[in-house]
């Protein structure tokens, strides 16, 4: 008896760790009764007072950053307090460390980086006031605002913009020197002037610098180090840290010196941690938490017609996609024809897919680069067009088809497992037998670094800075997670990522996106979809593609 | 006596050694731990120095002798996630999982006590036959199930206890009655059996024949008999409940070590996982080891024997 108890807890246990997992990479889920009317969150237009900063202009600004809204409803200073469910506990609330969004969204709101940067893809003046880049495009001058204080009182200067970089950098202390060691040296001008030169043209600086370069104080954390910051971290962002109860809950406070004059709006804000997204969603309608995100379209659905809930849904910046291999188990396969690999593409009915395992929330993939992301827009998906995609096999020389095999992360994400039935449905109906492996993820990801799964594989990637040359590069230029290697990709995303001319760089995005379909190194399967409700008294804020939170703007009415 | 005692302690270091193995092993059986951990974006190189930093690229054999040194000198390594000491992150839990251990005891005991005791004294009864119902309920409704539900119902609707989080008195109710649910069954069921069984022992005939007072004979002899073999059984339980809460710790978003282990999974943190799981093996072989101590104690005939 006890024995069998044993052995049950430990089937749970394993049982929980994926669903804890699928919830780390998933959106919608299947059997949903009927679509809730929701909003889907308007793109905000920046109020735009001032236009935004590009990287050739320097305009007089010592203005606060204009961002979408300075509300007249909104209170002018904090009041009232804010609850935040997140889907898990974070890390750390150290930005190098920072180990997924949920401890970036916790961390994010203690500290300003030295530019903003909105959905829309603008880069906004934060901690500088403005920026530019020399003609040799790598040696960038960035003006540092004056007058800014960190929440222990240390000014802010240009010695604490070389200190971020140098704690970030260090591989002992960060997980992401990368993030950092983009720029090759951070060189103090004046006190508030920095020149940050990066090795070769880049046109990822501004992104990391927004997404990683959260000022710290570079005095203090001298003094300390970093074990000791981590237990009380110091900003210039719009919330101080009060206290973190390990499992329980992390409160902040409104910086009374932020130097954002009427800003931020909430008093208190506190994050309480909730894994379960059933009971999150449970929260939200009994009003103990105020915000609540990755939620499933069930829950959304249930949700909508709460008194006092509101709800959204968004594209989540994710690819969905089949992946082909040329490095190793795919070498001498049909698939190294192109033709095979866009009638694979044609094979799928993708839309279908949307529509019977997520009740229609999601989008077919184009490419490998999401709606709203930079070059977005020039191509079409391929259509669900199985004689095409037979027409396509018998030109490449396989018109009864062929045999091959397929893995499929199984505990991934939500669903996989019915999308991996379905494409091998799809595929078999144009004469291609597919033979299907259902894998643990672990072991999934481990055999995709040792390039031993067979010639094709199911998996997603996501990318949140607003263009998808990280993650192409990540999976499309012959490192540890990519199993197709092809020269013209490679150099178009190096091309692409030197490029610091935004308009220039979509256009070759644009070129990219065509490349990508005429000599497809994936299956395009579909974008996701994620579901987050708020309180009604909750006012000014805007659900992020990232899935990152902005608060300092949110403020909450009398309920 | 004494024998038995060094032969359950053997015993349960035999045990303890035996976890350890298993749990090592099978920590290292999803794959790579370092590349598993680092960004998808990272280098090859990146990995690799990160694998040489954590030890993983030594030989498996190299890296558990000095696992084994470390833990037993009371080290149980570095989390991954946390990039802090694990243990004192596991002790740091403690208390929450054993508050809703003891809570979920509580009400186990407190339901299948009175319940088990007037079936086995009156078997084939409605009362008896509805008390085998509840014990049954008890045994198989799904926890996980059992907890949402209970939200739904009596946080959501009702408004009567939070929906999650240990943040007030109450907070533990509805946890800990989830989880104490198999718990009664079990107990219900074991406390029937042991009265049925004591009720036809020659000694409890020989005190009625004897003409003891009725009452004198279901609390000195039915109910001290009958307390013996449950000891044994709730020790073990209560060893289960804190090592088992991992649902329902997750569900309702209880700060204990069923939560950080459910997470720990997620984030692949090998050492973590390794040391809460130890954790709770000791605490288990523990408490087993006890409860077997404290039968020994109670029965006469295995302190004689």
């Amino acid at each position: 008896m006890s024995t069998k108890k044993n052995v049950f807890k430990v089937l749970v246990g394993l049982i929980v760790g994926a669903l804890v997992l699928s919830a780390c990479g998933s959106a919608a889920t299947s059997t949903a009764v009927s679509a809730p009317s929701t909003q889907t969150p308007a793109a905000q237009a920046p109020a735009a007072t001032q236009p935004p900063v590009g990287a050739t202009e320097n305009p007089a600004a010592t203005q606060p950053p204009v961002l979408p809204t300075d509300d007249p409803a909104a209170p002018s200073g904090p009041q009232g307090s804010l609850t935040v469910a997140l889907a898990g506990e974070p890390n750390s609330l150290y930005i190098p460390d920072t180990a997924d969004t949920i401890a970036d969204t916790a961390a994010s709101q203690l500290y300003d980086s030295l530019v903003y940067h909105d959905p829309a893809g603008n880069y906004y003046p934060e901690l500088a006031t403005s920026w530019e880049v020399a003609p040799d495009n790598v040696t960038w001058t960035f003006h540092l605002r004056q007058g800014v204080t960190f929440q222990n009182g240390d000014p802010f200067t240009a010695d604490d913009v070389i200190a971020t970089w140098k704690y970030g950098s260090d591989p002992k202390t960060s997980s992401w020197p990368e993030e950092y060691t983009i720029a090759k040296s951070v060189e103090k001008v004046d006190d508030y002037t920095v020149k940050v030169i990066t090795d070769g043209p880049n046109a990822l600086l501004l992104y990391a610098m927004f997404d990683f370069w959260d000022i710290i104080p570079g005095k203090y954390m001298d003094k300390v180090g970093v074990d000791a910051f981590q237990q009380h971290p110091i900003g210039t962002g719009p919330f101080e840290f009060v206290d973190w109860v390990k499992g329980d809950h992390i409160t902040y406070k409104a910086n009374p010196n932020y130097w954002w004059k009427g800003y931020p709006k909430v008093e208190n804000l506190t994050f309480r941690f909730v894994p379960e997204d059933a009971t999150r969603a449970a929260a939200i309608q009994s009003g103990e938490v105020d915000i609540v995100n990755r939620l499933t379209a069930d829950e959304a659905n249930t949700l909508s017609t709460a008194p006092n809930v509101v709800v959204s849904h968004y594209l989540v910046p994710r690819v969905y996609y089949v992946m082909f291999n040329n490095m190793s188990t795919g070498k001498g396969q049909p698939t190294m024809d192109p033709k095979v690999r866009q009638a694979m593409n044609y094979a799928v009915d993708v839309d279908g897919i949307i529509k019977s395992l997520f009740d229609g929330y999601g989008q077919r993939a184009i490419g490998m680069i999401n709606t709203g992301q930079l070059g977005y827009g020039n191509v079409k998906p391929f259509p669900y067009d199985p004689v095409k995609a037979k027409q396509l096999l018998t030109e490449a020389g396989y018109p009864n088809g062929f045999t091959m095999s397929m893995n499929c992360p199984s505990d991934a994400y939500a669903s996989i497992k019915e999308v991996c039935e379905a494409i091998v449905a799809n595929l078999g109906a144009v004469g291609i037998k597919i033979n299907l492996t259902m894998q643990e993820s672990g072991q999934f990801w481990d055999e995709m670094s040792k390039k031993t799964l067979p010639p094709l594989a199911v998996d997603s990637w996501s990318d949140a800075s607003g263009e998808t040359v990280q993650r192409s590069e990540g999976l499309l230029s012959g490192g540890t997670y990519s199993t197709w290697l092809d020269p013209k990709i490679v150099d178009m995303l190096n091309n692409i990522q030197a490029e610091l001319d935004t308009s220039k760089r979509a256009a070759l995005y644009q070129a990219y996106n065509v490349y990508m379909q005429e000599n497809p190194p994936l299956i395009y399967l579909y974008e996701p979809v994620t579901f987050e409700a708020i309180r009604s008294n909750v006012h000014d804020y805007t659900p992020q593609t990232n899935e990152m939170m902005y608060l300092y703007d949110t403020w909450v009415s009398n309920p | 006596m004494l024998r038995y005692f060094i032969a359950r302690i053997g015993q349960s270091l035999l045990l303890f050694v035996g976890v350890i193995f298993l749990v090592f092993g099978m920590v290292r059986m999803t794959g790579d731990p370092a590349s598993l951990m680092m960004s998808r974006n990272a280098t090859p190189a990146e990995v690799a120095a990160f694998r040489e930093a954590m030890g993983f690229d030594r030989p498996i054999s190299v890296q558990f002798v000095s696992w084994i040194t470390k833990v037993l000198h009371g080290d149980l390594g570095d989390s991954l996630h946390f990039r802090s000491p694990a243990l004192p992150l596991v002790l740091q839990r403690l208390p929450a999982t054993v508050e809703l251990a003891a809570f979920g005891l509580l009400i186990a005991i407190l339901i299948s006590l009175p319940i088990g005791l007037i079936g086995g004294s009156h078997p084939g009864s409605l009362l008896d036959s509805v008390g085998r119902f509840i014990a049954l309920l008890g045994q198989s409704i799904p926890d996980f199930w059992l907890g949402l539900i209970l939200i739904l119902i009596f946080a959501q609707h009702l408004g009567w206890f939070p929906v999650f989080g240990n943040d007030q008195l109450s907070s533990v109710v509805l946890p800990g009655f989830v989880l104490g649910m198999p718990v009664m069954g079990e107990l219900t069921r074991l406390t029937r059996s042991a009265v049925l069984e004591v009720r036809g022992e020659d000694y409890i005939r020989t005190a009625y024949s004897k003409g003891l007072n009725p009452s004198t004979i279901y609390v000195n002899h039915l109910l001290r008999n009958v307390t013996i073999s449950l000891v044994s059984v709730i020790g073990v339980e209560f060893g289960y409940m804190l090592g088992g809460s991992i649902y329902i710790e997750t569900i309702y978003a209880w700060p204990g070590m069923g939560q950080l282990l459910g997470q720990a999974v997620g984030w692949f943190d090998f050492t973590l996982v390794q040391a809460i799981t130890i954790f709770v093996s000791l605490v288990v072989i523990a408490l087993n080891l006890l409860t077997d101590l404290a039968y020994a104690l109670l029965d006469p005939r295995i302190r004689h024997g």
